[in-house]
């Protein structure tokens, strides 16, 4: 069985969540490599690009998704159908994360012994 | 009865307002009594507000914050609160609130500021990590 799976499904700034939960991604990386993250739902926001948060006083979060390479954090999957459904499925992404179906995903996360859920 | 396992819970509701952390609380006596050993309960998110001393619950209401207290000091484990996530919603020790500047802290042993590093541990090591 893979290890840790955290799956991210909420937009980046309407509440504090997405920003813990990369933060708390970064933290378990230090620890261990065998980790996945899934952005699935409105969590797939996340990964637009050129976002200017500074604008409503939120902190930019998503440049610290760069350190995801640094840090060996490699199984980074994003929800095609969650893309598709938003408009979002031909827009550049800010990191190179694999696309799978919502299908894929599900069975993917299944294959983790510890799944938290953000 | 199963084999005994080390258990983590994460906790990322308040004290009072969702039922996440009365659930937790609830998880962890059931699971304890069942012979599984708590490795820690980490406070996320605004699960970090379970170590307010300043919790005032009505006198005829259940006082999750006592209850915390009692089930860790009698089973021996940890109550880690994530410090970062704890100071941006005001739950601050003594020694973190003198570094600030403020007047008032409202955490105390044995609720304890940590870093995410302590949830990491137990995401490596224990056997089950459940989440509320």
């Amino acid at each position: 069985m893979l290890r840790a799976a955290f799956i991210t499904r909420q937009v980046p700034h309407g509440s504090s969540l997405a920003r813990e939960t990369q933060d708390a991604i970064l933290a378990t990386s230090a620890l261990t490599e065998d980790l996945s993250v899934f952005f699935i739902g409105d969590g797939v926001y996340q990964l637009v690009s050129k976002q200017k948060p500074q604008g409503i006083a939120c902190r930019d979060f998503a440049p610290t998704f760069g350190l995801f390479e640094l840090y060996d954090i490699e199984n980074v999957y994003v929800c095609v159908d969650s893309l598709i459904e938003r408009g979002m499925d031909d827009i550049e992404l800010i990191i190179d994360a694999e696309r799978l179906s919502q299908s894929e995903i599900n069975q993917c996360i299944r294959q983790h012994a510890i799944i938290l859920n953000f | 009865m199963s084999k005994p396992v080390t258990i983590a819970v994460l906790v990322t509701g308040p004290a009072y307002g969702s039922q996440d952390a009365l659930s937790a609380y609830h998880y962890a006596k059931s699971a304890i009594e069942l012979g599984h050993t708590i490795q820690r309960v980490f406070f996320y998110n605004d699960g970090v507000l379970n170590g307010s001393t300043l919790t005032s619950p009505a006198a005829d209401e259940f006082d999750l914050y006592q209850a915390w207290l009692m089930l860790a000091r009698e089973h021996k484990f940890d109550l880690d609160i994530c410090s970062g996530a704890a100071l941006r919603r005001g739950v601050i020790d003594q020694r973190e609130a003198d570094k600030a500047g403020k007047v008032n802290f409202n955490l105390e042993l044995p609720f304890q500021l940590t870093g995410l590093g302590q949830l990491a541990e137990s995401i490596v090591t224990a056997d089950r990590v459940i989440q509320f």
